[in-house]
C-alpha cells in the first residue's frame, strides 16, 4: 500500500480513488432481504410489492454512495509522533476537517484491524467522533502499549460504516507514526529516599540564597515566576532569568549507579526519577551507557530523556 | 463496538414498529398483538430501569412458546396473514433482544418486510405512501443510532432520512420499469385472495338487490373506442334467469355454449370491459355481443358472455355489440318451454290477471303495454324497503305491498307474460353508469344494478321491456335520494352536490390511473414501453440490455448528485456569482484587471459608467462585505447572487469621464 501510494503528507486530504467500500454483514443481511422481498412480490404478481423492495434496494445503494462520500474530501492531521509510558495507553490526537456543507457522522479511526481492537493487541485502538459542517473535530484515538521501544505504524485507517451500516468504507493514511513507549515509571521516588539520590549534589534544594546566573532563551513550559519581563518589554528576546543554587549542580540520572538491579527495572526507576525531576524543575542529566543528555530542563528535555529511556537497546530484551 | 440502546431509541423503535404493524392489525389475531407489544414494554420497562436484556434461555422460551402458538392457530407459516403474524412476533421478540444497533438493523429488516405485506394486502395508492411513509420514519431513526453519540437531531435525521429517499426514488423507478416480471407465480400460494367480492349472483330473490344498491364499489368499467351508446342501450346484460320457483329466480345449471344466435345489424360499439375481482364469472357486455376474441370468454346460449375460469384480478377484455342485431332463427321448442314454466300451485291471482289481459290484447305489443300502463298508472311504488312478501310473493307484491325495487317488478312482469303464453326470462346486470371526464371511461357501481325483463315475440326476437321505468317518477321513494344513487329509477343524486361528484370522479380517475399504469403494469406493458422508446421486436434479452443502461445512467446521476452536495460550499457560491458580475461588466467593455480589488473595481466602473454607479458600488461593497467580513450566512450569499441576476446593465459605448453623450 505504501508503496503504491507512498508516503501522505499531512494534513491528508482523502482522495476518492483511495477509499475502499465493501458491504458489511448486516448488507448481505439487507441482500437477503431484497431478495426474499422481490421473491414475494413475484409470487404474488404485486407491482406495488415489487416497486417497494426496488425502493428499498435503492435506498441501499444510494447508502452507499453516502458511506463513500462520508470520508470523501476530509481533511486528517494527526501527530507523527506520541509518547507514552507502557502499560498505559499512547494518546493519538487526529484532527478531522471537513470543508464541505454536508455533516459527517460515524468516522472511526482505527490503528490494527478490528480483531486486534477487540483483544486490546498491542498498538491497536479505534475511536469514533461526527464532524459537522464546515467545521473540524479532533478524536483522540488510546493505543495499548504494553512493551517499551520505538514503534512505528505504517498507517492509520480511516473508516466509516455510515448511513445504515450496510456497508464499511475505509481509507489508509500513509503517514507513519512513530510511538516512543517510556518504560513504566517504578521505584522510589526522587525526594523521597535521600539514600538513594543519585549523583554526588542531589541534596541541594532550591532555596532563597539562590544566585542570578544570567538569562536564558525562553522555552515553553518554563515557570512564568522566572520569566525576564523587563527585558521583554524593551523588545529584545523573550528570556527567562537562570538561577543557580549555591553549590548546586546538575542532577545526574545515573545508570550505572544503579547497579544491582535488571535492565528493565533500572530503566523505570529512571524513568521514574525523570519524571520527578522535571517536575520538581531540576536542571538534570541522563546517563546511560553509551548515551548521555547533557543537564538542562524543560519539556524539550524530559521528552529527550524519556525518548532515550524508550529506544535504550531498542527496546526490551535487546 | 455497539453502543447499547437507551429507552429513547428503543421507544422510537416501537413506534415505527407499531406504524409497520399497523395495517395489520385487523388480520392479526389480538394475542399476536398483545405479544409483541407486551415484549416491547417489557424491554422499555428494563431499559428505564437501566437493566440489561434478559438471558437468552429466557428469550428463547419466549420464540417457542410463540412458535408454537401460531402453529396452533394457522397450522402454517406459509401466506401473507400467517407469514405477518410470523414477523410480526419475530419483530416483537427482536426487540426484546435488541441491545445494539446492529440488533437494530434486523428490527429495521422486520419492519420493511411488514411494509411489504400490508402492500400484498392492500394496493391502494394510499397504502403505497404509507408504506414509503414508515420507511422514511423508520430510516430517521436507524440513522440516529451511529455509534458516535450525539448523532443527528430529529431534523437532521428526518431530513438525511427523505434525501436518501429521493435519491434512491429515480433508481427504483428504472429496476421498476425495466426488471423483467414472470409470468407465473414462482410457488403456490395458500391465500384465497382479498375477500369475497360483492356482486350479482346466479340467483334473485326479493331483497337482493338492495344490498347492492346501497354499495358504492364499482363493479366494472368500460371504455368505449367510438362514441357511447345513449342511456336507453346502456344496458349492461349479466345472468339470465330462467327458473322461477315462485319466489326466486334461478339460471338454469351449466352455461351452454352457443354461436350468435343473430345477425349483425345496425350500428357495432367496440369497448373494453375492465372487471373487478368478482366470485362469479359474468362479463356485462350490452346487447347483443359477437362472439368475443378472448379464449377466456364463452358466449353462451343467452347471448351472455362467461369467464371461462374465475376472474382472481381484475381483468380487461375487447367487445363488439350490435344493439339493432335481427334475430333470424326461431326459437327451441326446448327454449320456449324453458321461458314458459311456472310453478302451477304458485300465484293464482297474478295468473288469472295474465290470461285476462291476453283476452283483451291478443298482439303481443298491445299485451305489454297494457301491463306498464298498469303499472304507471296504478298505486305502485318504487323503494328499497319493500314490505316482506309471502309464499306466493308475486300475488302479494302485485295485489298487496304494490312496492318494491326493480327484482320485483322484473319478475312480476316475467311472470305476467309466462302466464300470457309469451316465452320471458328475467336479466340481471348493470344499467346506465357513470361517465368520468377524467378517464374517459364509464364506472359502473354496485348500485347500478339492476333487473329487467326480456320477452320473444316471434319475428322480432328477443326484446327487453324495463318494467321499473314504467312507474311514476312521483312515486320514487324520496329516501332514495338520501341513501344513494339508483340510476334505475332515474335517480341522480349527484345533482345534488355537483362538486362532490366532481371530486369523486377526479378520485376515481387518480385511481384508475394507478390501476392501469401501476398495478396492471406487466411484461405487454413493458414491451409497450420499449417500443415507445424506439426498440423495435422488444424481448427479455433488450429488456435488460436496457435496464442496465438505464441502471448505468441513474447510478451516474446519482454518483454526480451525491458528490454535488460535497462539492457546493456558500464560497463557491459567493466566487460564482462575482464572476457572473464580472462578466457582465466585461461585456461592457469593462473587464477586470487581474489586479484589482472589488472595491477599487467598481470605483473604476463607476466613474467609466456613472449611470450604473449606484448598483455596482452597492453590490461590490456587499461582495466585500460577504467574502471578508464575518462568516456570511447561505441565505445572504444567495441575495447578492440573486441582485447579480437581476442586474442587466444596458450595453452602451463607454464612456470617457468628462465627455458628454449626444443624443
Amino acid at each position: 500500500m505504501a508503496r503504491r501510494f507512498g508516503v501522505d503528507v499531512l494534513p491528508h486530504k482523502v482522495h476518492r480513488r483511495r477509499i475502499y467500500i465493501l458491504p458489511s454483514g448486516s448488507g448481505l443481511q439487507c441482500a437477503l432481504l431484497v431478495v426474499a422481498m422481490l421473491a414475494a412480490g413475484f409470487n404474488y404478481g404485486s407491482n406495488l410489492a415489487l416497486g417497494f423492495a426496488f425502493l428499498v434496494a435503492s435506498v441501499a445503494l444510494v447508502g452507499m454512495h453516502h458511506c463513500h462520500r462520508n470520508l470523501l474530501g476530509l481533511e486528517f492531521d494527526a501527530a507523527t509522533t506520541v509518547d507514552a509510558f507502557a502499560g498505559e495507553r499512547a494518546l493519538l490526537e487526529c484532527a478531522l476537517g471537513n470543508e464541505s456543507g454536508v455533516a459527517r457522522w460515524d468516522l472511526e479511526v482505527r490503528c490494527g484491524d478490528a480483531q486486534a481492537i477487540q483483544t486490546a493487541a498491542p498498538l491497536a485502538g479505534s475511536a469514533t467522533a461526527g464532524v459537522p459542517a464546515r467545521a473540524r473535530s479532533t478524536i483522540t484515538v488510546s493505543l495499548s502499549t504494553p512493551l517499551r521501544g520505538m514503534h512505528s505504524l505504517p498507517h492509520l485507517e480511516l473508516a466509516t460504516r455510515y448511513p445504515f451500516g450496510w456497508f464499511r468504507a475505509w481509507t489508509y493514511v500513509q503517514a507513519p507514526l512513530t510511538i516512543f513507549v517510556a518504560p513504566a515509571p517504578r521505584g522510589v521516588r526522587l525526594d523521597a529516599s535521600p539514600d538513594a539520590r543519585p549523583g554526588h549534589a542531589a541534596n541541594a534544594e532550591l532555596t532563597g540564597d539562590e544566585d542570578f546566573a544570567g538569562l536564558r532563551a525562553y522555552a515553553p513550559g518554563v515557570s512564568l515566576k522566572h520569566m525576564a519581563w523587563k527585558v521583554l518589554a524593551r523588545g529584545r528576546e523573550p528570556s527567562v532569568r537562570h538561577y543557580t543554587a549555591a553549590g548546586m549542580q546538575p542532577q545526574w540520572l545515573d545508570w550505572f549507579r544503579l547497579e544491582g538491579l535488571a535492565t528493565e527495572p533500572r530503566l523505570s526507576q529512571l524513568c521514574r526519577w525523570v519524571l520527578d525531576a522535571a517536575a520538581a524543575q531540576r536542571v538534570y542529566g541522563l546517563r546511560l551507557p553509551q548515551v548521555e543528555i547533557a543537564p538542562d530542563t524543560g519539556p524539550g528535555h524530559r521528552r529527550a530523556c524519556l525518548r532515550a529511556l524508550a529506544t535504550f537497546g531498542n527496546g526490551p530484551g535487546a | 463496538m455497539n453502543t447499547r440502546l437507551g429507552p429513547r431509541p428503543i421507544l422510537w423503535a416501537t413506534g415505527c414498529m407499531a406504524l409497520a404493524l399497523l395495517p395489520h392489525a385487523r388480520n392479526l389475531p389480538l394475542w399476536i398483538l398483545v405479544g409483541v407489544f407486551g415484549a416491547a414494554s417489557l424491554r422499555l420497562g428494563l431499559a428505564l430501569a437501566g437493566r440489561d436484556v434478559p438471558p437468552p434461555f429466557v428469550r428463547w422460551l419466549f420464540v417457542a412458546l410463540a412458535a408454537c402458538l401460531l402453529f396452533l392457530q394457522f397450522h402454517t407459516f406459509n401466506g401473507i396473514t400467517a407469514g405477518t403474524a410470523f414477523l410480526a412476533l419475530t419483530s416483537g421478540l427482536k426487540l426484546l433482544e435488541t441491545r445494539s444497533t446492529r440488533d437494530f438493523s434486523m428490527l429495521l429488516f422486520t419492519i420493511y418486510f411488514s411494509c411489504l405485506a400490508a402492500l400484498l394486502l392492500s394496493e391502494s395508492l394510499a397504502m403505497f405512501g404509507y408504506a414509503v411513509g414508515v420507511c422514511w420514519v423508520a430510516n430517521a431513526t436507524f440513522l440516529r443510532l451511529t455509534r458516535t453519540q450525539p448523532g443527528p437531531d430529529w431534523r437532521a435525521g428526518l431530513g438525511a432520512s427523505a434525501r436518501l429517499l429521493l435519491q434512491a426514488a429515480p433508481l427504483a423507478l428504472v429496476l421498476w420499469l425495466f426488471f423483467p416480471r414472470f409470468a407465473a407465480p414462482l410457488w403456490q400460494i395458500n391465500d384465497t385472495g382479498p375477500a369475497a367480492v360483492t356482486g350479482l349472483g346466479d340467483s334473485m330473490s326479493p331483497g337482493d338487490i338492495t344490498d347492492l344498491a346501497l354499495s358504492d364499489d364499482p363493479a366494472f368499467r368500460a371504455r368505449f373506442a367510438g362514441p357511447s351508446p345513449p342511456a336507453r342501450l346502456r344496458y349492461w346484460r349479466g345472468p339470465v334467469l330462467h327458473e322461477f320457483d315462485g319466489r326466486t329466480w334461478r339460471r338454469n345449471a351449466g352455461a351452454i355454449e352457443a354461436l350468435p344466435r343473430f345477425q349483425p345489424a345496425g350500428a357495432a360499439y367496440r369497448y373494453t370491459i375492465e372487471l373487478e375481482p368478482s366470485a362469479h364469472a359474468w362479463v356485462f357486455a350490452l346487447e347483443w355481443p359477437s362472439q368475443p376474441e378472448s379464449a377466456d370468454l364463452m358466449l353462451t346460449a343467452d347471448s351472455t358472455l362467461e369467464l371461462r375460469a374465475r376472474a382472481a384480478q381484475r381483468t380487461e377484455f375487447s367487445l363488439t355489440s350490435y344493439p339493432g342485431a335481427r334475430f333470424v332463427a326461431p326459437l327451441g321448442a326446448a327454449e320456449i318451454a324453458l321461458d314458459l314454466r311456472l310453478p302451477l300451485s304458485r300465484n293464482p291471482r297474478t295468473r288469472t290477471l295474465a290470461l285476462q289481459l291476453r283476452r283483451a290484447h291478443p298482439d303481443d305489443a298491445d299485451l305489454v303495454r297494457s301491463v306498464l300502463d298498469m303499472l304507471h298508472t296504478q298505486a305502485y311504488y318504487y323503494t328499497l324497503t319493500p314490505p316482506p312478501l309471502g309464499g306466493d310473493a308475486v300475488d302479494d307484491f302485485l295485489f298487496t305491498t304494490k312496492s318494491g325495487f326493480c327484482g320485483h317488478y322484473a319478475s312480476a312482469f316475467a311472470v305476467l307474460m309466462r302466464a300470457a303464453g309469451l316465452p320471458a326470462h328475467v336479466v340481471t346486470g348493470y344499467y346506465g353508469g357513470t361517465f368520468n371526464p377524467y378517464a374517459g371511461d364509464w364506472i359502473l357501481r354496485q348500485s347500478d344494478a339492476h333487473a329487467w325483463t326480456e320477452i320473444w315475440i316471434a319475428g322480432r326476437g328477443w326484446i327487453r321491456v324495463d318494467p321499473t321505468s314504467a312507474i311514476d317518477p312521483l312515486r320514487v321513494d324520496q329516501r332514495l335520494l338520501e341513501a344513494g344513487a339508483n340510476a334505475a329509477a332515474g335517480v341522480d343524486v349527484n345533482a345534488h352536490l355537483p362538486w362532490l361528484a366532481d371530486l369523486r370522479l377526479r378520485v376515481d380517475a387518480l385511481r384508475e390511473l394507478w390501476r392501469g399504469r401501476i398495478l396492471h403494469y406487466n411484461p405487454e406493458a413493458q414491451n409497450a414501453l420499449l417500443r415507445q422508446l424506439g426498440i423495435p421486436a422488444p424481448d427479455v434479452e433488450k429488456l435488460v440490455l436496457v435496464l442496465a443502461g438505464a441502471l448505468a445512467a441513474a447510478l451516474g446521476w446519482l454518483t454526480w448528485q451525491v458528490r454535488r452536495d460535497l462539492a457546493e460550499t456558500p464560497g463557491d457560491a459567493l466566487t460564482r456569482a462575482y464572476a457572473r458580475l464580472c462578466a457582465g461588466l466585461a461585456q461592457l467593455g469593462l473587464p477586470r484587471a487581474a489586479h484589482e480589488g472589488a472595491e477599487s473595481y467598481g470605483d473604476r466602473v463607476a466613474r467609466m459608467r456613472p449611470d450604473l454607479a449606484a448598483p455596482v458600488l452597492a453590490l461590490v461593497s456587499l461582495y466585500s462585505r460577504l467574502r471578508y467580513g464575518p462568516t456570511a450566512t447561505a441565505l445572504e450569499i444567495k441575495a447578492f447572487r440573486d441582485a447579480v441576476r437581476a442586474f442587466r446593465p444596458q450595453v452602451r459605448p463607454v464612456r470617457p469621464p468628462g465627455s458628454r453623450v449626444s443624443s
